[in-house]
């Protein structure tokens, strides 16, 4: 085989990999950001922009960081003209669906940093779907 | 025929040119009345006709200093009743008030006689020295208040805001409901206007621009 043919073979085989793991993960999430907090601070939000891949809904049950003591799905809701939060303890992504997690609605409740969080730092969080799917997303921490 | 085809045409164009004359007169009223036109009630604020004097009240600053109604007095003042146990809300309000500062600031009168402040309904969790802390990591001119429950509700009452803190023994990260409006108070200290979410930092300065003219306007 020649080199040229090698690369080709070796382009091939990762194209045939890259599409098998995101029809695996059938979930994208871009624009993932985490709101800077002062120093102190043990609440913080994170939003991002979630889109399902698959012809067949999709369920975010859960969330976790190295970076937090412990990471909640939560909604801000209105509620006799207040707002509040409730925790969810799923979010269903329609097939084909896209949903925004953004300030005033669905948002990662990141609570005890281990550590002061700076603008223009990433922070790992691992969004667990129903069926056992783990999906590492980094969020970047922004003023 | 052919006359009444002409008187025809000449209709349509009499009345083609009375609306654009219309138009233009239309346009060049709207230019002149521009601030007025743009305190119509609409989505960002209501005005209230007629500005409601506040009463006596009584919170201290971050600083542990009373804030009362005389730090109302002399300038206008941006309220916002939080927690800083908040995660979405909250900040999110007090980012966008804090580039409404610094639109404001840019602007020929400038912020010197404008404060923001940001009332905390969470005294249990939000000492003096958190407030200070977090209010500052927003803009260093904010001030951080919060007091006992009565007072906080004597002054979310006077401008109709509404909270509730649900605290429940054994948990630490208790559920807390509360208006996420945020009230202007004129220099008098009276209720002024209220800016309804979602907040936006153009929107909000854009309208105090006006007001803040037309009360100069009202004032000599």
């Amino acid at each position: 085989m020649r080199w040229r043919d090698r690369v080709f073979v070796c382009l091939i085989s990762a194209l045939s990999v890259v599409p098998a793991a995101s029809e695996e993960a059938g979930v994208s999430v871009r624009d993932a950001w985490i709101r800077e907090t002062p120093p102190g601070m043990t609440m913080l939000a994170g939003y991002m922009k979630m889109r399902n891949n698959t012809s067949r809904s999709q369920f975010l049950v859960a969330a976790s960081s190295s970076g937090f003591e412990s990471v909640m799905i939560h909604r801000t809701i209105l509620k006799d003209g207040m707002a509040g939060m409730v925790h969810l303890s799923q979010i269903e992504l329609a097939p084909n669906g896209s949903l925004n997690f953004a300030p005033g609605g669905y948002h990662l409740m990141l609570m005890t940093p281990k550590r002061t969080l700076r603008a223009g730092e990433p922070v790992v969080i691992n969004l667990k779907f129903r069926g056992g799917l783990v999906i590492p997303i980094a969020f970047e921490v922004r003023k | 025929m052919y006359r009444t085809s002409l008187k025809f045409c000449l209709m349509i164009a009499t009345v083609a040119l009375a609306a654009m004359l219309a138009g233009v007169w239309l346009a060049e009223i709207y230019r002149q009345h521009d601030s007025r036109a743009m305190l119509l009630p609409d989505r960002v604020m209501t005005l209230f006709p007629e500005p409601k004097p506040l009463t006596a009240f009584a919170l201290t600053d971050d600083k542990n200093r009373v804030f009362d109604l005389a730090s109302l007095k002399g300038k206008w003042s941006f309220l916002f009743f939080g927690f800083t146990h908040c995660p979405d809300v909250c900040p999110t309000t007090l980012a966008v008030l804090a580039r409404t500062r610094d639109i404001i600031a840019r602007n020929k009168v400038g912020a010197d006689n404008i404060q923001f402040v940001f009332i905390s309904v969470d005294p249990y969790r939000d000492t003096a020295g958190k407030l200070r802390q977090y209010v500052e990591h927003f803009d260093t001119s904010f001030v951080g208040v919060t007091g006992d429950n009565a007072q906080i509700g004597n002054l979310a009452a006077q401008l109709g805001a509404t909270y509730q803190v649900a605290i429940t023994p054994g948990l630490e990260n208790y559920p807390v409901y509360h208006t996420t409006a945020v009230f202007l108070v004129d220099p008098r200290a009276r209720s002024h206007a209220v800016f309804t979410p979602p907040h936006d930092a153009e929107a909000i300065s854009r309208r105090f621009k006006v007001l803040r003219e037309l009360a100069a306007g009202n004032a000599t």
